[in-house]
């Protein structure tokens, strides 16, 4: 049996402006994981071209990808994606260690991200003993911690309760709001599409059809 | 690189028990390799000073037909003891030995036996020669543990020995056991000997003659002789061949088991190793989309590898240092009777441990924990990162 081929995104254009609060919805298969992973140089796209922050990302070396990520995006995942051997300080200070922060610096940055999530009392907690709702905002603060341009969010919610969602969805936007940070979601979570301005719905991966929201 | 030792260590630290097991192997092979090395070189070092003590002193000269392991030459290994020794031997810095074939008849039984001369009171050598001048009805004679064990004689036996003068006739007397010493030297032991180097001079008829010279280290002529009259240098280094090579042989068998030792342990990382990388996809890929390239993650995952070797290090340490310390302090005494070897070891060792033997040893397995650390990392440089954050490569 040989390799078959399989096109996960067709004609997609669409562009993002600083402090959008956007999302990619659509079904399983519909290609949004696969374009939030080419937005965050995680994938390459094998025809056409993704710009990020003014970067090809087709033209970017792996290490000048890893910089790109490093320096400019901030991820969170539907399992959250935490170190388990971490505490909750340690994950939120390892973006900063990979940018060379010092240490008090670092002390400080992680607790500000700590404070918006309202983790403070959980610094030397380790992610087993915290619980999902814990765990994500947790994912939040490591991904705001270096105040990253764009926040790729692939599923956020899709482990959480409705309360632990909400709660969850109410911290990015506060600080979509307060920091001017792009975030891009990828979901098919009706509590997650309430809260966008931006509704960009996708069908086997095709952009269907954009909602603008207006406050 | 600063930065991959700080993760490292936590998540070495994160992984509890699985890291402690690993690390607990690999400093069980730290401190037995260490030891045993130890024990090779406190048996070269002992090895090497129960000769000079009791066999080579510092050097000898030798009669030039002598040949320890060809009997034969015996009856013209000998000469006039050089005037040049004289003034050393009355000093007691060399001492002269007569070496000749002759024949014990200890119950009645015929056994061959080295005869040798010496001088009684000398103390270049630690054969306990002073007891030759008690005064028995019989020749005195001083015997090793070994022959005493295996001709079933003790203090006050006498037995029959016989020689050949040099003049080719046989003659017969009766000596007697008046010390019997023990040396870890097998070779001055078995079927030896010593009786007053005058009286076997006397006996065969070899006056003012010898065989060999035994000096010590204040024994200055050394540096003015290669050799003289018809007797030949033989320096430590060249006497103590023998050891050298048997350590040599050793050493290498030696090897064999630390490469086993070595392997167990590697094992267990290298098992490690695989299992991280299949069960961490997740951790991988999120080092990945946080900024890590993947030969970074790569490199983070070879220096969590070769941490253990670091901690096992620090943990032998604990441990491995006070039981080197008390072994080299009690010694190791070996479960099985050592004397019947043939070769110069004692019953207990003490290991001698030097700074160059733990560094040598800690280097080679961090170096070998790397690379085996490494081996399995690679693969982490093909992954997908989308693939490996989701878990999914199998």
């Amino acid at each position: 049996m040989g390799k078959s081929e399989f096109t996960a995104l067709k004609g997609i254009d669409l562009e993002f402006g600083t402090g959008e609060f956007a999302g990619l919805i659509g079904p399983s298969g519909s290609g949004k994981t696969t374009l939030l992973n080419i937005l965050g140089s995680l994938d390459s796209p094998t025809e056409g071209e993704a710009i990020v922050l003014g970067q090809s990302v087709s033209k970017l070396s792996a290490k000048g990808a890893a910089r790109l990520r490093k320096e400019s995006l901030g991820f969170i995942f539907q399992s959250y994606n935490l170190l388990q051997v971490h505490t909750v300080f340690e994950n939120v200070e390892f973006p900063l260690l990979l940018l060379n922060y010092t240490a008090a610096e670092r002390k400080k940055m992680v607790m500000d991200a700590l404070e918006w999530v309202g983790l403070t009392d959980k610094v030397k907690s380790k992610p087993p003993k915290l619980s999902g709702g814990e765990c994500q905002r947790v994912a939040i603060a490591r991904a705001m911690v270096k105040r990253p341009s764009l926040v790729l969010a692939d599923e956020p919610t899709a482990n959480l309760d409705a309360a632990n969602s909400h709660n969850i969805l109410k911290t990015m936007e506060t600080l979509n709001r307060e920091l001017k940070t792009t975030f891009l979601f990828a979901t098919h979570d009706e509590k997650v599409i309430g809260y966008l301005k931006r509704k960009i719905f996708m069908k086997d991966g095709l952009v269907d059809h954009e909602e603008l929201v207006n406050n | 690189m600063w930065l991959a030792i700080k993760l490292a260590y936590r998540n070495l630290i994160g992984a509890g028990l699985r890291t402690w097991l690993n690390v607990i192997v690999l400093s069980f092979s730290f401190v037995v390799i260490i030891w045993m090395k130890g024990i090779v070189v406190g048996w070269d070092h002992q090895a090497k000073t129960d000769m000079a003590k009791w066999q080579i002193g510092a050097g000898q000269f030798w009669h030039e037909n002598y040949d320890p392991f060809d009997p034969f030459t015996l009856d013209e290994s000998y000469a006039n003891i050089p005037k040049d020794f004289q003034k050393s031997i009355s000093e007691g810095t060399i001492t002269p030995m007569l070496i000749v074939q002759g024949t014990v008849y200890p119950q009645g039984r015929m056994q061959s036996v080295m005869i040798k001369g010496i001088e009684v009171g000398q103390d270049v050598l630690e054969i306990p020669s002073q007891k030759l001048d008690t005064i028995v009805d019989a020749v005195p004679a001083v015997i090793g543990q070994l022959m005493a064990r295996d001709m079933k004689l003790g203090i006050g036996d006498r037995v029959t020995l016989r020689w050949r003068d040099v003049k080719g006739t046989f003659d017969a007397t009766d000596i007697q056991i008046v010390a019997i010493f023990s040396s870890n030297v097998p070779a001055i032991e078995s079927g030896q000997v010593y009786i007053s180097l005058q009286k076997l001079q006397e006996m065969t008829l070899l006056v003012d003659k010898a065989t060999i010279f035994t000096f010590n280290k204040s024994f200055a002529e050394v540096e003015k002789f290669t050799t003289i009259d018809k007797f030949v240098l033989k320096e430590k280094g060249e006497l103590t061949k023998s050891i050298d090579e048997m350590i040599e042989t050793k050493t290498v068998g030696q090897s064999v088991f630390y490469f086993i030792l070595i392997l167990l342990a590697m094992l267990a990382i290298f098992d490690t190793q695989v299992l991280s990388i299949f069960r961490r996809q997740k951790e991988i890929g999120t080092y990945i989309a946080l900024g890590y390239t993947r030969q970074q993650v790569v490199g983070l995952f070879t220096v969590e590898g070769a941490m253990h070797s670091i901690l096992a290090a620090l943990f032998a340490a604990v441990y491995g240092l006070p039981f080197l310390a008390w072994q080299a302090k009690a010694g190791w005494t070996m479960p099985i009777d050592v004397s019947e070897f043939g070769m110069a070891i004692a019953q207990t060792l003490y290991p001698v441990y030097s700074v160059g033997l733990v560094l040598s040893t800690t280097l080679i397995i961090v170096v070998v924990t790397t690379i085996v650390s490494y081996w399995p990392s690679r693969k982490i440089a093909k992954m997908n990162p989308t693939e490996a954050l989701r878990g999914k490569i199998q």
